[in-house]
């Protein structure tokens, strides 16, 4: 791996403590008790299928004011924030091409994720949810109106407790709409965790760890699925681990309602994004026209004095 | 794939031809094109096979480390994939033009891996939490005739099961430091348990139906395809009396991905994934066949070495 | 109050929202896509609907709040400013597409043979533009990668505005001719390569042949 040697690395043959802590040493069946209580509700209080509510925190100037548009997300622990950039050249590109480019960018705060500090230096898990998101995000957005340019779509993970390939789908959705980036639909997106019979639906990190996990040949694995809802369309179906084909169809049946149920959250922020702007902007006209009539009356005073002169 | 112009008409004769499950090439939707398979092609990696499936060409070798198993599973191997697009199979990879499509191809096939299900790491395992083998599979690609990822899961499957692994004749721990011994024969050594290993199998959507198997030609008329990495039978990775000790297998899917900028209605998704389980069975199927004829000749000294003349 | 608010905005529209089919009595305008026989939303912004007289249909466009990402697209007119004028063309920045401002400068290049539609064996850009003037230009369609090929060759396009050779900033030229501008200060004139500026407010019944003639010369249509 290439060193940052501008920054200070840490010894590198490092390990974190919690290496050393009880949880470490745990197995499957201790940890799926300790997700799992007697009633079968998740840690937290949640159902199986019951996803985190969506706390979504759309700014327009707020979050990031350099950006032509951002977004926010939070899913209870894991923080999304995301900024959208207006098209521009692309850099190393000697090829004419109709379609316009997206350029994705994930990148994990250094201390978001439990145990390993994060480099700064994008590791393969971050070129890989860039992929994933560049993947999610193509079929909605029209990319014929900007051939030969590219949008800059940067995502920074504030903290990760599981599900943020989904959050960044989600954040970016957003962030294009709120940069007026013309899209053909708006996009969620939403994953579960399937460990034997049990399917967490957005899913925690615990349970990401837990799905990910081999037990004696059960099916485990995590699903991604991206969804454009009025096109009825998937635009991203994303999957690692190992099972069987009834389990696969099973999940995605699941997160094709949860994709579905996430529709109302999106399209009531972006109402309520688009009253504000509308507001903000009458407010800015209220205020020109309340100085241009200021200007006017000091221009009819000065016209007086001179004609007086 | 790589730089492939055709004409809107041409498009459309390859699309009414897939429409009436009737390709150019004469196939219909589910079959594959020729394949020629021949292992042990290279002479200082631990294993290699050379796969050609009409136009691809896939070289890979398999070579081993000795590496230190990584804290949180310390009795377990590591397993890496490099794919190298070379310049050979089109100028456009030249340079940094294929690094794009040669992480795509390596991401897929690590994440198809992942799975202890699909591979298990454990078998890599010298010295729990101390030593372990390292597999570097080294992808080149030589030519491209479409269908990349399904040739390089197959020539990868079939260089791990050529694969050798020296035996370790003793270990001596002196001080937290393990000082091993390996066996000098090469002919002294174990082979891997790969029967398991995934296959993936490419679906092209192109119009209204999937195709298995696309020519580069198809490819350039489709948006979008899925890819879905199933999980191997031993029972066709192993003579016939070992194969009725082990259990009846059920394929799994151990990695599912899209490829392309378009997307699919939720129902052509789920019948495509069936569609993929279904056709990498017989693939499967085939390749253990193959590969067992292979050992086989191998060692009665009857093989004969093509390498790349033919 | 949040219903009153919404009364009082419009009708607010969200990306992939059907808005209507699309037939003979609906087009689709800016903001908007036509898919399988329907006009869907593709920006976050409020409905409007425009008459287009010529075709006898309902225009639909959705206006965004912000300014849209857009870029310039073959025959919309944009403007311009001139950076560099050399022999054989002249560089400029486009500043807005139509109506609306970009937000990052986009490289526009106007070729020599492009300036003018008649004598174009004999056009000299030094007599046509000058660095820092603002210009009206037709954007060509695009066969660069790097920036976009624009023409002036229309009575309506070309220089709109610009400052006379040693004239303070902000004194802008008044058209005398067609080739020619004058300073209102300096009285110093400049050959240029004007634009006719039709302003907005006069009503076009005032030129009906005028403004229809070089239309149909050059095959241009109000976009």
């Amino acid at each position: 791996m290439p060193l940052d040697y501008r920054r200070f690395n840490g010894p590198e043959d490092s390990v974190s403590y919690r290496r050393f802590t009880e949880d470490y040493t745990k197995d499957y069946k201790q940890f799926l008790d300790e997700l799992i209580d007697e009633n079968g509700r998740r840690k937290g209080g949640r159902e199986m299928d019951e996803a985190r509510t969506l706390c979504m925190f759309f700014a327009r100037t707020g979050m990031i004011s350099q950006a032509k548009g951002s977004s926010y997300i939070e899913l209870k622990r894991t923080k999304v924030a995301c900024s959208v950039f207006d098209p521009r050249e692309i850099v190393h590109q000697n090829e004419y091409s109709t379609l316009g480019q997206l350029y994705c960018e994930v990148k994990f705060a250094p201390f978001s994720c439990r145990g390993e500090r994060k480099a700064l230096v994008p590791d393969s898990d971050e070129r890989a949810l860039s992929v994933a998101l560049k993947k999610a995000l193509e079929p909605a957005v029209c990319r014929h109106l900007f051939p030969n340019y590219q949008i800059d779509i940067f995502i920074y993970i504030l903290e990760n407790d599981g599900a943020c390939l989904p959050a960044a789908i989600n954040a970016a959705g957003l962030a294009l709409s709120d940069a007026a980036v013309p899209m053909y639909d708006i996009i969620t997106a939403s994953s579960v965790a399937i460990s034997g019979d049990k399917i967490f639906v957005d899913p925690t990190d615990d349970e990401e760890q837990l799905a990910i996990r081999n037990h004696d040949g059960v099916n485990h694995g995590v699903i991604t699925m991206s969804m454009l809802p009025e096109l009825q369309q998937v635009s991203d179906y994303r999957q690692i681990g190992s099972m069987d084909a009834d389990c696969v169809l099973n999940a995605l049946s699941i997160l094709e309602k949860e994709c579905k149920k996430i529709v109302p959250y999106v399209q009531r922020v972006l109402v309520q994004n688009a009253i504000n702007s509308f507001e903000q902007q009458k407010k800015l006209e209220e205020e020109a026209k309340e100085r241009e009539e200021a200007l006017n009356a000091k221009m009819e005073v000065w016209k007086s004095i001179l004609n007086v002169g | 794939m790589a730089g492939l112009l055709l004409s809107p008409s041409e498009k459309v004769y390859i699309l009414h031809g897939i429409e009436d499950d009737f390709r150019s090439d004469g196939r219909s939707n589910i079959d594959y094109r020729p394949m020629e398979l021949e292992t042990d092609v290279v002479s200082h990696a631990s294993g290699s096979a050379r796969l050609r499936l009409a136009n691809t060409d896939i070289l890979v070798g398999v070579k081993t480390e000795i590496d230190v198993p990584k804290p949180d599973k310390p009795n377990q191997g590591k397993i890496d994939f490099f794919v190298d697009c070379s310049a050979n199979a089109t100028p456009e990879f030249e340079g940094r033009g294929g690094e794009q499509l040669a992480n795509n191809i390596s991401n897929l096939m690590q994440r198809a891996y992942h799975s202890e299900q699909a591979f298990d790491l454990k078998q890599l395992s010298i010295f729990e939490g101390k030593q372990c083998w390292k597999l570097y599979v080294d992808i080149l690609i030589l030519e491209c005739g479409g269908n990349l990822c399904d040739a390089v899961s197959l020539a990868v499957k079939a260089a791990l099961f050529n694969t050798r692994i020296p035996f370790v004749k003793a270990a001596l721990l002196d001080g937290g430091n393990v000082d091993l011994q390996l066996s000098d024969d090469p002919y002294d050594s174990k082979l891997l348990e790969v029967g398991t290993a995934p296959l993936l199998v490419t679906l092209c959507k192109i119009g209204e139906k999937c195709v298995v198997d696309p020519s580069a030609e198809e490819e350039s008329c489709s948006v979008i395809s899925l890819v879905v990495g199933v999980t191997g039978n031993p029972k066709c990775y192993c003579s016939n009396e070992d194969a009725s000790k082990l259990h009846e297998h059920i394929s799994k899917c151990s990695t599912i991905a899209m490829n392309g900028p378009g997307s699919v209605a939720p129902q052509t998704l789920t019948n495509a994934i069936k569609q993929g389980i279904n056709a990498a069975k017989y693939l499967d199927e085939a390749l253990g066949k193959a590969l067992l004829r292979e050992r086989q000749d191998i060692t009665n000294f009857v093989k004969h070495s093509y390498g790349f003349f033919k | 109050m949040e219903t009153e608010t919404i009364k009082e905005v419009g009708k607010i529209c969200i990306p992939g929202m059907r808005l209507s089919s699309s037939d003979k009595g609906h087009l689709s305008g800016p903001g908007t896509y036509e898919l399988k026989g329907y006009i869907y939303s593709m920006l976050t912004g409020v409905l409007k609907t425009e008459e287009d007289e010529e075709r006898k249909a309902t225009k639909i466009c959705v206006v965004s709040p912000r300014t849209p990402s857009v870029l310039p697209v073959t025959g919309d007119i944009v403007t311009a400013k001139v950076t560099v004028v050399n022999s054989r063309q002249v560089n400029c920045i486009i500043l807005c597409v139509g109506p609306s401002p970009l937000v990052r400068p986009y490289r526009g290049i106007l070729k020599k043979e492009d300036i003018k539609f008649t004598d174009k064996d004999r056009i000299d850009p030094y007599k046509c533009f000058r660095p820092g003037d603002i210009i009206l230009a037709r954007v060509l369609p695009m066969t660069e990668i790097h920036w976009y090929h624009l023409s002036t060759a229309e009575n309506e396009l070309g220089v709109v505005i610009a400052t006379a050779e040693g004239s303070p900033q902000g004194i802008s030229m008044v058209p005398i001719s067609w080739s020619e501008m004058q300073c209102p200060k300096t009285l110093a004139k400049e050959p240029r390569k004007v634009a006719r500026v039709i302003p907005e407010n006069i009503n076009q019944a005032l030129f009906p042949v005028d403004s229809k003639e070089p239309q149909k010369q050059n095959g241009v249509g109000n976009k």
